[in-house]
């Protein structure tokens, strides 16, 4: 890892729009968890519905999305990665700095919020608050390997990253059973699964199963993306 | 080039344009039909037409399975399986991919390529231009949601359901399309012309879409049933753009809902009205006010 | 008549004077617009435009005011911006013929006209091609291009030499002069390069600060001053003292010797005066302003 290209890149990320929204958004999900807590009351089955439905399944995958491709989308579509490019830093490291940076972006605006609305609404009572966060926490790091991946793939990352979060993720996972088995919040709900002693998440997948699958992806993920890096083209538009 | 063909160029000569010159009105027209063109891929590359048509596709297939189904269970069904108004519900990730994808790519190319100057130094007011891209966006959701109603509807009137009883299903559907479009390409558009980053463009604009509706509906979900709070879930629908159009077409043309919790009561659905109707408004004067300082870049 | 008319016109920014009661008249022709970078040159282009506007003054362009009745100056303007402003991913041809849509012309028209003016600039089968893949001179064609599509009466290019090679600003300058020669369009030119508006332009406005420094005909800045410039191969100091023992007053210029041309004899007498030497006669040059020389004069910024 190159401390300059993680000093560069996360306060790329942190210099402008792109902050504001995510700051929002975290905000917006604690404003909701503190709703819920006054309207419903402590009610575990709706901390883990709502944390479930919200955080996991929506904010997670999309401040991923927007996080991993953010650290090296921009650069690469105004052609400014070339001045990286150009300095003895081996790609690998240049993608291996990035990838600190989006995963660590990701847990704070994500991972952590979710981790605080759980206690918000539930305390600290049956661990549910913890398990959310370390589904959280696992799910943020492995959407920032994949969308870091897929930004140094392609120029519309962000369109095809959000193809596989709605589409995958959301609509084929409900009717297709077999698809669940190859989801990411498949993977990370099996670890609120076991942290949890409330019966109240379940997840498909096995938590064996699921780590090794989460441990094969970030690492797969990270170390493709350096390789690709190595022979970038910077093409004309579209 | 100093060997240039010095003589063609003579011989030729340069011709006065003595023509039609268009006003703004026509100009206008094409700068809409230009960018409509353009939300469908159509007078670009290759590549921008895939996105557009693939959705387009998507969202005719479970139309066509409908009316296929309609057409073989004839005999035991009555009505289609799904009402025309809920299909753009059900629908609305497709409809919100289209809007994140399109609506960047509309306003950002201008405003990247700072081609911005060069429209606003013809005889074009901001407005209009505005008019243009909000007039082009709505429309091409229009299309894309009318699509599928269509062949939803050839494929009742094909099994012989009532017409009449169709026609005006239909009819109420098409028009709450129309809002339906608005909105989207109306908060789809402000949100785009903040940024002249495509990526981020089209990152935001999901983020804004997916994240309320999956917020909006979680949060109505648990206050209707777990509060058994119906007015409070209803009021709740406010504050995402798919069910504030759902909701608007809930209450006027009277579909069926498909939001958790409906607008709640006369009251609430006159707000749902006011409310769509404002937002409407509101990226309207927004986006005018975003071109009024870009052009003096 | 005046094509283009300022009063007054002023436009303030929060940390700086963009134009400071800058009143000019502009008449049909080339005329260059000088200044340093930041003189308001763009600044003065936008607001006859449209694009920005005045904090105080009144402008005109044919006779229409600029606030009043934009939209009918803008149908009959047309304008090449000094910064990038192309789309990457689109061809030259498609991209020019958008533009001449969006100046009203019905859309056979502006295929017609698109294919002409592509010509009359100077792109071929480049024209084809995405705009991304083009050099910085054909890029300045294109943008000259859609300035000129839709037949204006006026057109107002922003540094149209900017980023071009020796060559390449030599085949724009003489573009633009054959816009007003042939095409019988106004120009109205801006540069920070001083000598190559002197080579096209007939009506020369130098800015500086914001402030108009001098406005006339080129003819005027350049024409010939009434100096002799000797140089001499050798002895020089000698050849002087001859010459100012003859009764003229020789001013030194580094190798070079000034003196007043009031008649036809100082040619004789510097003749003689170089045989009498036996040195060589090296150059024999009448002297000609140049535009820099304004910008030396008026340091104080005094508007004229």
């Amino acid at each position: 890892m190159n401390a300059t290209v993680v000093r560069l890149t996360y306060r790329a990320l942190l210099g402008g729009r792109r902050a504001w929204l995510l700051l929002l958004m975290s905000v917006l999900l604690l404003a909701m968890a503190v709703l819920l807590r006054v309207t419903v009351g402590v009610d575990h089955q709706v901390t883990a519905d709502f944390l479930g439905a919200v955080a996991v399944a929506a904010l997670v995958p999309l401040f991923g999305l927007i996080v991993g491709t953010g650290v090296i989308g921009p650069e690469i579509d105004d052609g400014s990665i070339v001045y990286l490019l150009s300095k003895p830093i081996s790609r690998p490291r240049i993608i291996l700095s990035k990838f600190a940076v989006a995963a660590v972006g990701t847990v704070l605006f994500a991972a952590v919020p979710t981790f605080v609305a759980g206690l918000v609404m539930s305390g600290t009572a049956g661990r549910i608050a913890l398990g959310f966060g370390a589904a959280a926490l696992v799910a943020s790091v492995a959407y920032s390997a994949i969308f870091l991946l897929l930004s140094v793939v392609t120029r519309h990352a962000v369109v095809y990253g959000l193809a596989y979060a709605l589409i995958w993720e959301g609509l084929l996972g409900s009717f297709v059973p077999g698809a669940r088995t190859l989801s990411v919040q498949q993977w990370s709900l099996s670890l609120t699964e076991a942290i949890s002693t409330r019966d109240l998440v379940s997840s498909d997948v096995r938590l064996a199963v699921a780590g090794v699958l989460l441990a094969v992806v970030i690492v797969g993920a990270t170390w493709y993306a350096g390789q690709r890096l190595r022979v970038l083209s910077l093409a004309g538009e579209e | 080039m100093t060997d240039s063909p010095a003589g063609v160029i003579h011989d030729i000569g340069y011709r006065k344009y003595d023509g039609p010159r268009l006003g703004r009105g026509r100009v206008t027209r094409a700068l809409y039909a230009h960018s409509l063109r353009g939300a469908y891929g159509l007078g670009r590359s290759a590549r921008a037409k895939v996105l557009p048509m693939l959705l387009l596709g998507v969202m005719c297939i479970p139309a066509f399975v409908i009316a296929v189904i309609a057409n073989v269970a004839s005999g035991v069904t009555t009505e289609l399986v799904l009402p025309y108004s809920r299909y753009v519900v059900v629908t609305q990730g497709i409809l919100t991919i289209f809007v994140a994808a399109q609506a960047p790519a509309s306003l950002s190319r201008d405003l990247r390529f700072k081609t911005v100057p060069l429209y606003f130094s013809r005889p074009l007011e901001r407005s209009d231009y505005v008019l243009a891209k909000f007039g082009a966006l709505t429309t091409a959701l229009f299309l894309l949601i009318a699509a599928p109603l269509l062949i939803m509807y050839i494929g009742a009137l094909l099994a012989e359901l009532p017409a009449g009883r169709e026609t005006g299903d239909l009819l109420l559907a098409l028009l709450g399309a129309v809002i339906f479009s608005a909105v989207f390409a109306g908060v789809g558009l402000v949100i785009a012309s903040l940024t002249a980053r495509r990526g981020f463009g089209v990152a935001a604009i999901i983020t804004v879409f997916a994240l309320s509706f999956a917020a909006v509906s979680a949060l109505q979900g648990i206050i209707r049933y777990e509060v058994d709070d119906p007015t409070l879930a209803g009021w709740l629908g406010l504050l995402s753009p798919i069910t504030l159009a759902d909701g608007f077409q809930t209450w006027v043309l009277d579909a069926s809902s498909s939001a958790v919790a409906p607008p709640p009561g006369a009251t609430g659905g006159v707000v749902f009205v006011l409310v769509t109707f404002a937002v409407i408004g509101a990226c309207w004067a927004l986006l005018n006010l975003r071109y009024r300082k870009v052009a003096v870049s | 008549m005046p094509v283009i008319q300022t009063e007054e016109l002023t436009k303030r920014f929060p940390s700086t004077t963009a134009l400071d009661q800058l009143t000019i008249e502009v008449e049909p022709g080339v005329v260059g617009l000088v200044g340093a970078n930041g003189a308001g040159k763009s600044t003065l282009i936008k607001i006859l435009l449209g694009l920005s506007s005045a904090t105080s003054g009144r402008a005109s362009v044919f006779g229409l005011d600029v606030t009043a009745e934009g939209p009918r100056i803008r149908e009959r303007v047309g304008y090449m911006p000094e910064h990038d402003c192309l789309p990457a991913d689109v061809s030259a041809t498609e991209f020019v013929v958008h533009m001449a849509r969006m100046s009203g012309l019905p859309a056979d028209a502006a295929r017609e006209r698109t294919a002409d003016t592509l010509r009359h600039v100077g792109l071929y089968e480049e024209r084809y091609r995405p705009i991304g893949g083009y050099s910085t001179g054909m890029k300045q064609r294109v943008k000259l291009a859609q300035a000129l599509v839709h037949d204006p009466e006026i057109v107002m290019l922003d540094e149209p030499t900017n980023g071009l090679d020796p060559v390449g600003r030599d085949e724009m300058l003489a573009l633009i002069r054959r816009i007003w020669s042939e095409f019988g369009i106004t120009v109205l030119v801006t540069s920070h390069l001083l000598g190559e508006l002197e080579r096209i332009s007939d009506h020369v406005v130098v800015i500086d600060g914001g402030r108009l420094l001098r406005s006339s005909s080129t003819s005027e800045f350049t024409r010939t001053s009434q100096t002799l410039a000797v140089e001499v191969s050798a002895e020089a100091d000698a050849v002087g003292e001859a010459l100012a023992a003859a009764g003229l007053t020789v001013k030194r210029e580094g190798r070079l010797l000034v003196l007043p041309l009031d008649d036809d004899e100082v040619y004789d007498l510097v003749r003689d005066a170089v045989a009498a030497q036996g040195v060589g006669l090296i150059r024999l040059e009448q002297g000609r302003h140049h535009i820099s020389e304004i910008f030396g004069e008026d340091q104080g910024g005094a508007a004229r």
